[in-house]
């Protein structure tokens, strides 16, 4: 067997518990129970990285839950590349259709901001600038993510950290639209609930668009005036941004 | 031109340092915080890169400042038929250049087929066609890194049948192809003997045989599982979780007798404990080292 099909075989056998071909001489430990000891290493590895990354959604399944559905997870989509604390694309939509999490609508939120406020703090020092006007530039961190949520799982992420039963049970989890925005502070993350034109602006910068292609963005969610006001006040207002003028830009 | 602590040349790049012929601690997580303060000191420390490929640079920098760091790649996949993954060489080679680390090595495995990475250190047939793939992905390695790496003798729990070589003729084959240097893992010779039948002290003296004592450019110690199946079948796993076992420590003094004194890892990956305990097998190392170093230089 050349060395490209006995790995994809290789990989197949540890993902999906395949069976390999006989290419192995027979030793003390059986082939079965030895394949069994790499596929633990990858879905534990796999695992440990989610848990790392998704602390809340671990809190309010509980270990036995998330080991089986990350662990599904990892089966499903692998990890792509070597950095494990990257892994975790998908693993929000994953959830939304893993049937035994059917009973929790919000988890796929929570995991979605654990992730980013994963990501978030592993995300370089530094700012980025935007030029709004002649001589007056916005100064966002570098790492600012806008997440659009249908539930509170900020306020179900703060209530476990603070392990405060009576709040987490007073959260209202009729599904309605949770602009986020999420952001390194100095060796945390930061989540700020904001309005819908205010996540659209700082979403369409971040991502890449001009100054006047982000305000189209905002207005697309409310009247030009409450976007207005909207951006001044949580984004040009927010403890996350600075506004430099004339010779600081 | 004068430098005063705050002038940019203060902070460029470190100087390469080399890894002095003492034990040092693999650095994790758990104790960054330790050895940043000061409270935990080691002669350098040894870090799997692929855990400081985001903002822990930072952490990794400030420990970089006061102690020499060598580099311990688990996600090269130097034995992927496919090649190397040439983005994730890439950032390596970026943490390399900030860090100048006294040290790189991976393994002899591989990780990754078909753009899916098994996060794990998978064993390959000692063939012709794998020398190959391993000198080929060694050479573009190197040649990125602008350095030779050390290849490291990885845990096994099977073993092909049609390897035509074993693991020391391979890895020294590899070392005359492409010019790297081998890390010579003693509790992996202790956990690949058990788990695939034979004496470890006769596993180590084959590979020292074949690999030049010049070429062995690191050692590491660590400690392994010892699991029962269900038939009775005893497998070893290596784990990096409980202390170093006698069984390993007497590899090392056999090793550290043969080729003399080399950088020697204390290496706990999981179920990390307080790191005085780690110093205190650091210490148990140079105190074994030195003692196996006089007998080589009298030999």
């Amino acid at each position: 067997m050349r060395l490209h099909e006995l790995q994809h075989a290789f990989a197949r056998a540890v993902l999906t518990g395949e069976g390999l071909p006989p290419v192995f001489r027979a030793g003390p430990v059986p082939v079965e129970a030895a394949l069994r000891v790499h596929r633990n290493t990858v879905l534990g590895a796999g695992v440990n990285a989610l848990r790392l990354s998704c602390p809340t959604v671990d809190r309010l399944v509980g270990e036995a839950f998330f080991d089986q559905a990350a662990a599904a997870f990892v089966r499903s989509s692998p990890p792509r590349v070597a950095r494990l604390s990257a892994y975790g694309e998908g693993f929000a939509e994953f959830l939304a259709s893993h049937a035994p999490a059917a009973v929790l609508p919000y988890l796929p939120d929570v995991a979605r901001l654990d992730l980013a406020m994963d990501q978030a703090v592993r995300s370089p020092q530094g700012e980025r600038r935007f030029v709004l006007e002649a001589g007056v530039t916005l100064a966002l961190p570098a790492g600012l993510t806008a997440l659009w949520l249908d539930y509170p799982a900020d306020r179900i992420r703060n209530a476990l950290e603070a392990g405060d039963d009576a709040a987490l049970a007073a959260i209202d989890l009729t599904p309605r639209p949770r602009p986020l925005l999420v952001w390194r502070s100095g060796e945390a993350s930061a989540i700020a609930a904001v309005s819908a034109p205010a996540a659209a602006f700082a979403g369409a910068l971040m991502a890449g668009g001009a100054a006047d292609a982000a305000l189209t963005a905002a207005i697309f969610h409310a009247e030009p005036e409450e976007a207005l006001a909207a951006i001044q006040g949580e984004i040009f207002g927010g403890a996350f941004c600075r506004i430099l003028k004339g010779e600081q830009t | 031109m004068s430098r005063t602590p705050d002038s940019p040349a203060a902070h460029a790049r470190p100087v390469p340092v080399p890894i002095p012929l003492q034990a040092g601690i693999g650095l994790r997580f758990p104790h960054h915080q330790a050895v940043l303060c000061g409270e935990a000191k080691a002669a350098w420390f040894e870090v799997h890169p692929e855990n400081y490929l985001d903002a822990a640079v930072e952490v990794l920098e400030r420990v970089r400042a006061d102690r020499p760091v060598s580099l311990h790649a688990t996600g090269l996949s130097l034995g992927s038929f496919e090649g190397v993954d040439e983005d994730h060489l890439s950032r390596i080679a970026d943490l390399a250049a900030r860090i100048e680390p006294g040290l790189i090595s991976d393994h002899l495995s591989w990780s990754v087929t078909g753009g899916t990475y098994l996060p794990d250190l998978l064993p390959v047939p000692c063939t012709d066609e794998v020398l190959d793939v391993f000198a080929r992905n060694v050479d573009r390695v190197q040649a990125v890194l602008k350095r030779p790496i050390l290849v490291e003798n990885p845990s096994a729990y099977l073993a092909y049948a049609d390897s035509a070589m074993e693991e020391g003729e391979f890895l020294a084959a590899l070392v005359a192809r492409s010019g790297c240097g081998v890390l010579l893992d003693v509790n992996n010779v202790a956990v690949s003997a058990a788990n695939l039948g034979g004496d470890a002290g006769t596993r180590l003296a084959a590979l020292m045989d074949r690999v030049p004592a010049a070429a062995i450019g690191e050692i590491h110690l660590a400690g392994h599982a010892v699991r029962t199946l269900e038939d009775g079948t005893m497998v070893r796993i290596d784990d990096h979780g409980s202390p170093i076992g006698a069984e390993v420590w007497s590899l090392f003094e056999t090793a550290i007798r043969r080729i003399g004194a080399r950088p020697t890892l204390i290496e706990w990956d999981t179920a990390i404990p307080p790191f005085a305990a780690l110093a205190r097998e650091a210490a148990m190392a140079d105190l074994l080292m030195a003692a196996g170093e006089e007998h080589h230089a009298a030999a």
